[in-house]
């Protein structure tokens, strides 16, 4: 339709805004695909139809700039996902990761070494663990798989399924992905030509700069013109703006660059105090590995923002990363008391309950999650495992039902039917269990426990070779786990392979250090093994 | 997500298809009534404006007639609406309408008539203003701290403020840096307008310093073109904040401070007078509108943020206390005191969905899908169970895992070469040497009698022949239809293949989906890689087989090598192959032996293999059956050893340059890093010739991998030569033993490992292993011998004396009777040998049952609580 400058006569569709302004309104209204629509057609516009005396030239240009910031923010928000929330680590970053301070750090000072637990976490032998050795947590998060291998080869060697594969570097993986427009092409190609902008113009305007750089560094990804147009701009601010100094950081924790992150951080924060910068400080300690900073920097944050949900939250994190479960269920419930519709806070508390025996206290906490509105197959999983182990088997069989109704992809429904075969394996219908684990490993090839599990059944079947075959594929997929060592270990000692059952029974020492029965059939194996 | 929903206490949806924005809503006691009852204004962007006056008889009424108080259209769109004390001379509330152009004053009044719906209302224009610039948004207030009156300040889109005094116009200020308009708001404690920039600043404008700056109007006239040059307008305060705003709220309650209330895009702000943060929350959602209003406790204020998630969320200061489910996405939300209820709360869709809602335990009503359930009919279910367990039961029975085999192939593959060269050569960058690389054409065919899908056809020969092309994928092949290729194999390599085979394989799905493999091989002719030549009489390494027959004329054995013609030949032959090696054949007038001779060992193989083959297939014609062949002569160890040498010397040169190799790429990635961190370096230093020194590491890294890379065609070569010789000497020591066909298949076993010859697992170790084992089970001496152990892992000797040893008394303990097999008694058996073939106990055989008492294993007691992955 023909839009008219000005107040127009009332025609037939009813009177009509002005353009910018209309899309000025639609921007506040989050309706950004028709927003940049309109200010495309504002910015198209030749100049004579808009200037109609010389007099208006001044104005035409702040017209056009306005136009194109508003479809620049239009655009950063249609793909903005917030930088504190995206974290990958590649193996490149891994392994020739030059800011170690210690190779080994005491106990209780880093996020490396997964076994120190003080604060009385499960044991694996209740809580199933990680690749990297922590407990299982609540809620996925993109960090939650970060374990980080010692050697090079191992972060190779490592078991690359579709769920735990790492990109080589991060700058091939997901940030392409996540939040970048980049990759979608646009007929009439990209709005900005990066490469034909004139930084130190813009840097020298704060009004378009900061629009334009989150543009950059959002939609278009590109960090390395993005640091280069937040450096010239924080110049021209006379180092005074602590947002120049944030996005700067940004810039530079993507680049690989955590001190220098760290330092532009610190130097935002003596400006201004802000949630957001103290996150980012946060998230670089935890890059460096160094957990007791970044819990302290929280606990500052705490001080001038009490009561920061953000900030509770990262701390419980952190507990939960450093195997110290009472703590971060304490902060978690913390978080609660701020903010009692935080998911991830209920999520984390009910599997903490569950793994520590209160399925009913587990039971109302994912109750109150489907009270809420998260309606998905994890969450029925869950609370069909509650209802199972709070001894309301009525509920559980349904609750697995819509689990399995609910599943978007075949994982989830392995992880369902292995739960099934769980339950199936208390009520002692064996024959059920069976079928449960081979669904599973239908549904996806490499569920190490249910290798396991059907081990174990196999077994009892007397099916040796068998049950041999599938411990040994459960080990293989998930070295991490103790219990196919374990049971491979006791398989080979009744057969009188002693010598592989001492090799099986070390791994399982490794993986599960404190497992009272491994110690005893080493022990045992020992004795044998000095008889002889 | 919340767990209750805002409960309607009444709700309409205004007019069809028109825009709402947040200005468009306002809620006060518009027509003086005296009341205190607020009424709720709508303007709409088409310009239509209505005033209601709800009253349901119980909470969620439909709208009556009679709530709707007015509606008139406006020839203009309405931005915002907001109620004042706009007209001079009264302290009545006025209504102020901003269009585009326009502001307009109305007053409301309302007449009553005898019965409720008999009430008129009407809007009476008091003034108006007509705009020179595009109004955006507006603010008012007592500017200048006057007394009963509210004043107007309007925002333009091109970032001025013009302030009126009611019926006249006061003064137009320009802001400065101005690009986007952002919320306005006007705080009367400290007599100043709040705005947030485009440069992400909340900025604070004293209304003294706007009323004595230079006038917008008298400034463009005098610099037109340099808006920004002029006196800079001087600011109270500046906070920056990172963010766009989306609205401004300025709160005076009696029990709380002041306080300046700012909506980010991000995050949530309250501000103090002077503009420090008193504190701030981080959102995790996107806000669409918010109104701070009074709190029932001491010292704190609370706060309706609306979200696009449709969820109404009520802060305490930072605490939320509340969270409530609305039925749509508000953009403007209010409080009003409606027919005696306080505390209402009023929200306005941007599609017209006007709502007064209040707060309620009534749990937001999210149901669960029923999942798809039939009546459940138990014996139909018992007898469908019991059928699927048999299913279950048979599959099972027959051993999962392993395949089931075949009784007749579903798709059978054939090849078939043809018995001439090409007569034009098919062959492509072949390294051989020789002027002309014959080729011959294999015909490959399949035969399907069932579905086939996607059959994918792949014919592979050892290197280093080679095949035109080595990959065919179809179409999904029809029942009974076959499909047919044609490819050359050719010699490619420069050294002659250890065997004149090919194979070809075809995988397809079967129409169930499950995967299946056909596979046929082929025998190639041995004009392939060698030609006729003329016989030489001396060669280094010569060969006797006695066979127990008189001699064949080579002219009817050999008939594709010979030239009739040459009667001479009858006895002697020469072959010429490709890469240039002779090799003669003679045939003993007189008796019955055959001898082969060569330059080189590994020559005689192919020869030899041929003679046999062909003198048997010869006298199978003339129903002979009791010919055979036999070698007398001593195994030519001697000279075999001598290409193990050599093949191992390779090995070792390979091991040599893996470690150079290693060796410079950590220099290369230590001068890199050291590289690296000069560059990181704030200040830069010098590079003190790193530079030179990673490309000279660099070029180094590139010639040792070079080197290596011809060490390893060297190695193949070797390989392949070894590997005929190895094929001859297990030949010779059959002939020579007269072994069977069961014992030759563990000596081939036993010398040519099916596994790859790579630099971790070479040929000499698992030969010697293999061997060895041997030498200790079947061939063993005494039971001594058998206690030895084996070493756990392979790896490469350091060097080939045991294996030679090895081989030599191998040789002697088969030359003194030694009989090959693999099953010997059990009893002598180490524990340590894996039982063989796997056959599992059938599930039937209860007794056998393993049962492991006391420490069964234990089931990872996990039950595996997958994780969230539900984002609020």
């Amino acid at each position: 339709p023909r839009r008219s400058r000005g107040p127009g006569p009332a025609g037939a569709m009813g009177p009509e805004l002005e353009p910018l302004l209309q899309a000025w309104s639609y921007f506040r209204r989050r309706k950004f695909g028709q927003c940049s629509e309109l200010c495309s057609q504002l910015l198209k516009r030749p100049p004579a139809e808009q200037v109609a005396a010389s007099t208006l030239q001044a104005f035409y240009v702040i017209l056009i700039q306005a136009a194109w910031s508003l479809k620049t923010r239009a655009l950063t928000e249609m793909v903005y996902v917030d930088e504190i929330d995206i974290d990958e680590e590649g193996i490149a970053e891994m392994m020739l990761d030059e800011n170690a301070i210690a190779q080994v750090a005491r106990p209780g000072t880093s996020l490396k070494l997964p076994g120190t637990s003080q604060g009385g976490g499960p044991s694996p032998a209740v809580r199933p663990v990680t690749q990297s050795g922590r407990p299982i947590t609540g809620f996925v998060r993109p960090s939650t798989q970060s374990g980080r291998p010692s050697t090079m080869e191992q972060a190779i060697k490592t078991p690359r399924t579709g769920l735990t594969a790492r990109p080589i570097t991060s700058a091939s993986g997901r940030y392409g992905r996540l939040g970048t427009a980049s990759m979608i092409t646009n007929p009439d190609g990209p709005f900005i030509n990066l490469s034909r902008l004139n930084l130190a113009k813009y840097a020298q305007k704060p009004k378009l700069a900061k629009a334009l750089f989150e543009y950059i560094f959002h939609h278009e990804n590109d960090v390395k013109n993005a640091l280069d147009l937040a450096a010239l701009a924080t110049e021209h601010a006379q180092f005074k703006d602590w947002w120049w100094k944030v996005q700067i950081g940004k810039c530079y924790y993507r680049l690989g660059l955590y001190r220098e992150a760290e330092k532009q951080f610190k130097s935002a924060l003596k400006q201004q105090d802000m949630v957001d910068t103290i996150l980012y400080l946060a998230k670089v300690y935890l890059r460096l590995d160094q957990p007791v900073t970044a819990l302290n920097v929280f606990k500052q944050g705490l001080d001038r923002f009490p009561g920061e949900v953000t900030l509770i939250c990262g701390i419980a994190r952190i507990y939960e990363e450093m195997n110290n479960i009472s703590l971060a269920a304490e902060h978690y419930k913390d978080v609660l008391k701020q903010d009692n519709t935080h998911v991830e806070a209920i999520a984390c508390i009910g599997s903490n309950h569950f793994y520590s025996d209160q399925p009913e206290m587990a039971l109302r906490f994912y109750r109150r999650l489907l009270q809420m509105g998260v309606h998905n197959c994890q969450l029925f999983n869950n609370l069909g495992l509650c209802c199972f182990y709070a001894q309301q088997y009525d509920m559980t069989l349904s609750s697995f039902e819509r689990a399995l109704f609910l599943a978007e992809n075949e994982e989830e429904t392995a992880d369902v039917w292995y739960n099934l075969g769980h339950v199936a394996v208390g009520i002692g219908d064996l024959n059920l269990a069976y079928q449960c684990f081979k669904l599973t490993l239908v549904n996806n090839n490499d569920y190490a426990e249910a290798y396991n599990n059907l081990a174990v059944l196999e077994m009892q079947k007397g099916h040796i070779e068998q049950a041999r075959a599938l411990l040994q594929t459960a080990s293989s997929l998930a070295p991490h786990l103790y219990e196919p060592h374990f049971n491979f270990a006791i398989l080979s000692e009744k057969v009188g392979d002693l010598q592989r059952s001492y090799t099986a029974a070390q791994k399982s020492e490794e993986a599960f250090p404190g497992h009272v029965d491994t110690q005893q059939l080493i022990q045992q194996l020992k004795e044998h093994f000095a008889m002889l | 997500m919340s767990l209750f929903k805002a409960r309607d206490w009444w709700s309409t949806i205004l007019g069809e298809k028109e825009e709402f924005d947040q200005g468009c809503l306002c809620v006060a006691d518009v027509d003086n009534s005296g009341s205190g009852q607020d009424k709720i204004i709508v303007g709409s962007y088409m310009g239509y404006l209505r005033i209601f006056n709800p009253h349901p008889v119980k909470p969620g009424d439909g709208v009556q007639p009679e709530d709707l108080l007015l509606e008139v259209q406006l020839r203009e769109p309405i931005l915002q609406v907001e109620v004042g004390k706009f007209v001079s001379g009264t302290e009545g509330l006025h209504l102020a309408v901003l269009h585009c152009r326009k502001l307009c004053v109305y007053a409301v009044s309302g007449t009553l008539g005898n019965v409720e719906h008999g009430n008129q209302y009407q809007i009476k224009l008091m003034y108006e203003h007509n705009l020179q610039r595009t109004a955006c948004n507006m603010t008012y207030g007592p500017f200048g701290g006057v007394k009963g009156r509210d004043l107007i300040c309007i925002q333009s889109m091109d970032g001025m403020l013009m302030l009126f005094e009611q019926e006249s116009y006061a003064f137009g200020r320009f802001l400065p840096g101005f690009l986007l308009p952002g919320p306005l708001t006007y705080s009367s404690r400290t007599d100043s307008f709040i705005t947030v920039s485009s440069c992400r600043q909340v900025e604070s404008y004293k209304y003294q310093v706007l009323a004595f700056a230079t006038d917008a109007d008298e400034r463009q006239e005098a610099e037109q073109q340099k808006r920004s040059s002029g006196k800079r307008l001087a600011v109270d305060w500046v906070l920056n904040i990172g963010e766009q705003a989306l609205d401004i709220r300025v709160v005076c309650f009696d029990q709380a401070v002041s306080s300046v209330f700012v909506l980010g895009e991000r995050n949530f702000f309250c501000l103090k007078d002077n503009g420090q943060i008193r504190f701030m929350k981080k959102l995790d959602y996107s806000p669409s509108c918010f109104i701070p209003y009074c709190s029932v406790k001491e010292g704190t204020i609370n706060t309706l943020v609306g979200n696009h998630n449709k969820i109404l969320n009520v802060y305490q200061d930072v605490t939320l206390k509340w969270a409530a489910q609305l039925p749509h996405i508000p953009v403007s939300v209010k409080v009003a005191n409606l027919q005696d209820l306080q505390g209402v709360i009023v929200t306005l869709s941007d599609d017209g969905h006007l709502q007064c809602s209040y707060l309620g335990t009534d749990p937001s009503v999210f149901q669960a899908p029923r999942v798809e359930s039939r009546e459940i009919n138990y014996e139909e279910y018992d007898a469908e169970m019991k059928e699927l367990q048999k299913i279950i039961k048979e599959a099972t029975i027959t051993q999962d895992i392993l395949p089931k085999p075949e009784k007749h192939r579903d798709l059978v593959v054939t090849a078939e070469v043809s018995p001439n060269l090409d007569a034009e050569s098919q062959a492509i960058d072949s390294e051989v040497k020789a002027e002309a690389v014959p080729s011959v054409t294999v015909k490959i065919t399949i035969q399907s009698r069932v579905t086939a899908q996607k059959p994918n056809l792949a014919v592979c020969v050892q290197a280093p022949l080679a095949v035109t092309c080595d990959q065919f994928f179809f179409d999904d092949l029809e029942p009974d239809s076959s499909e047919t290729v044609v490819l050359s194999v050719f010699l490619k390599g420069n050294c002659s293949p250890s065997e004149l085979e090919g194979n070809c394989f075809v995988s397809y799905d079967i129409a169930t989906g499950i995967p299946k493999v056909a596979q046929c091989n082929f025998k190639l002719p041995l004009q392939l890689i060698c030609s006729p030549a003329q016989p030489s009489k001396a060669a280094n390494h010569k060969l006797t087989i006695d066979t127990n027959k008189p001699p064949v004329s080579f002219l009817t054995i050999f008939s594709d090598f010979v030239d009739p013609s040459e009667e001479d030949q009858a006895n002697v032959l020469g072959f010429q192959f490709l890469t240039g090696s002779k090799t003669t054949l003679l045939a003993s007038k007189t008796s019955q032996r055959y001898r082969i001779q060569s330059d080189q060992l590994e020559d005689l193989w192919l020869i030899t293999k041929e003679l046999t083959l062909r003198l048997e297939e010869h006298f199978k014609k003339q129903n002979c059956k009791d010919f055979a062949c036999t070698f007398s002569g001593s195994i030519p160890l001697q000279e075999y050893f001598e290409l193990i040498d050599r093949h191992f010397e390779l090995r070792l040169n390979a091991e040599k340059f893996q470690e150079l190799l290693s060796e410079r790429a950590v220099q290369f990635r230590a001068i890199e890093r050291r590289l690296l961190t000069r560059f990181k370096d704030k200040t830069p230093a010098p590079l003190q010739h790193l530079d030179t020194l990673l490309e000279g590491t660099f070029r180094e890294v590139i010639a040792l991998a070079d080197a290596a890379e011809e060490n390893q065609a060297n190695m193949f070569q070797a390989f392949t030569k070894l590997k005929s010789a190895t094929h001859l000497v297990i030949m010779l020591i059959s002939l020579w033993q007269k072994l069977s066909t069961d014992q030759v298949a563990i000596l081939e076993a036993t010398f040519l490992p099916l596994a790859e010859d790579t630099q971790e697992l070479g040929w000499e170790e698992t030969v010697d292993a293999a061997v060895s084992y041997l030498l200790r089970t079947c061939l063993s001496k005494s039971s001594k011998e058998q206690a030895l152990t084996l070493s756990s892992q392979l790896s490469m000797p350091k060097d080939t004396s045991r294996l030679k040893k090895n081989i030599t008394l191998f040789c002697d303990r088969l030359a003194k009777g030694g009989r090959l097999s693999l099953s010997t008694d059990s009893a002598t058996q180490q524990a340590a040998v894996i039982p063989g073939g796997c056959t599992t106990i059938p599930e039937s055989d209860l007794e056998e049952r393993i049962v492991i008492p006391g420490s069964t294993p234990t089931l990872p007691n996990q039950g595996k609580i997958t994780k969230q992955k539900s984002k609020p």
